[in-house]
């Protein structure tokens, strides 16, 4: 005996439907997790001097243990939102994510499946590296040099919070994603 | 059906090369964003008020939770210290109304010298008061987004102070929300004066905490501790305005630390002088003054 017309006709189409939204949606939530940090991180809660550079932890992460849907579109936008935020010139975000990208490109082989430290390490140096790269471009910018010790000292602050902002995306890719997506 | 296949074929190159040389359309789209930003402000004012109006919104809702818990501590916080603030508040109010009287018997006085000597006042100033929503600083850039409500009339240029002195000035207004440039920022110029010795300056950030006193004569007289406020030059800002104290004396270097504590902002007000109607209208409610300081 067929099963009834209408429930035979939607039912499937709508589990097809709702596993490839829950797939995609699981694919785009490194980039929303990273966006939604992005923007916490910009909360009138700490001193200005203490905001770390979140999207960079961020793509970092995300692009050792997610590669697969963390994509170089997906740096683009995180660098071009982080523009939009910031009062920092355009560009200027992008720039340095990109460089993260490429650095990270060159790291995977010596920290992908290492132990947390050595994953912290390669994430420290390539920050500091990033960083001064944005530094020497935005001197370029502004045709002086900006003080060194402000970037020095939100270096510190981000390679000092990566663990906890890790925690949360270690959170996100756990619990919130599964291996198909 | 062959023009399909060449066409098919055309395209999937184009996008191989686009894929091959994404990184590096990337980083040109970078710097050419660099450059619109150096040269076209206009499409940049326009695209960032737009960012401003769906960011602040958006940080607004997320900071809910964070300032109801920040609310809760400094309510209990606030009951512990209660009496002994309440015994300073009482200390402070007897002196502030002795001042207070003193400042009344002052600008009477004022008013009647003004009279004489024929003097025209400057534009009587509005204030606006605005809770901060974000703080978008970083190594690179210092700023704030804040609410002034939808029919404020804030515009870009007007002061922005705390109770402490000069905070910044507004960079954009989008909607409700509007850019706070701090003035430690890097783009932050404001015209100031020596208090003590009336010399004109110039106080320019440049991202460090202290902003740069330039433009300054050379034979500038300075000491540490010096009082610096806004000289109103310019009219952009009134005259006046308590910015902060000169903390550094080098050869090519002043450095002044500002009043205002730019960490930890909640509330900042926003001043706009009064447009030229409003002002008649208010000249009005001078006349008693004036009928006063004539009695």
């Amino acid at each position: 005996m067929l099963p009834d017309r209408k429930f035979y006709g939607k039912r499937p189409m709508n589990d097809d439907f709702r596993e490839t939204l829950t797939l995609y949606m699981q694919r785009l939530l490194p980039l929303l997790s990273s966006l939604i940090l992005l923007l916490l991180a910009y909360m009138p809660f700490f001193p200005m001097a203490f905001h770390p550079e979140v999207s960079l932890i961020c793509v970092y992460y995300w692009m050792l243990h997610r590669p697969d849907v963390f994509n170089l579109f997906s740096v683009f936008v995180i660098g071009l939102a982080a523009d939009l935020i910031s009062s920092s010139p355009w560009g200027g975000n992008v720039f340095e994510l990109l460089v993260l990208y490429v650095l990270v490109g060159y790291l995977l082989k010596y920290v992908n499946g290492k132990p947390f430290e050595i994953m912290w390490a390669g994430f420290v140096l390539s920050c500091l590296v990033v960083q001064l790269a944005k530094w020497f471009v935005l001197s370029f910018y502004y045709s002086q040099f900006l003080p060194l010790g402000m970037m020095i000292f939100s270096f510190l602050v981000t390679a000092a919070v990566y663990p906890l902002v890790s925690l949360i995306n270690v959170f996100v890719q756990n619990k919130l994603m599964t291996d198909e997506a | 059906m062959k023009r399909r296949r060449v066409l098919f074929i055309q395209l999937s190159q184009i996008r191989q090369l686009v894929k091959k040389f994404a990184l590096v359309i990337l980083f040109l789209l970078a710097f050419v964003m660099m450059m619109v930003n150096k040269t076209d402000t206009v499409l940049i004012d326009k695209t960032s008020s737009v960012a401003t109006s769906v960011v602040g919104p958006v940080i607004d809702v997320l900071i809910i939770p964070a300032r109801l818990a920040a609310d809760v501590y400094d309510y209990f916080k606030g009951m512990s210290l209660a009496y002994e603030e309440n015994k300073q508040l009482k200390r402070e109010n007897r002196r502030l109304r002795l001042i207070s009287e003193h400042a009344r018997a002052l600008e009477i006085e004022n008013a009647l010298l003004s009279r004489i000597l024929n003097f025209s006042k400057p534009p009587a100033e509005k204030m606006t008061t605005a809770r901060i929503v974000a703080e978008e600083g970083d190594a690179f850039s210092h700023s704030l987004i804040a609410y002034v409500g939808k029919n404020s009339q804030v515009e870009k240029g007007q002061v922005v102070l705390n109770e402490k002195g000069v905070v910044g000035r507004i960079d954009k207004v989008a909607g409700a929300y509007a850019k706070i440039l701090l003035l430690t920022d890097i783009n932050s110029r404001i015209p100031v004066i020596v208090e003590r010795s009336r010399i004109r300056g110039m106080a320019a950030g440049d991202n460090t905490r202290k902003p740069k006193l330039v433009f300054l004569p050379l034979t500038a007289e300075l000491a540490i501790g010096d009082r610096i406020v806004t000289s109103g030059v310019a009219g952009v800002f009134p005259p006046g305005l308590p910015v902060g104290e000169v903390c550094k004396i080098d050869k090519r270097d002043v450095r002044i630390r500002p009043y205002a504590e730019l960490d930890s902002l909640e509330y900042v007000k926003i001043v706009s002088f009064e447009r030229e109607e409003e002002a008649s209208e208010d000249a009005s409610g001078s006349e008693i003054l004036r009928e006063t300081a004539d009695e």
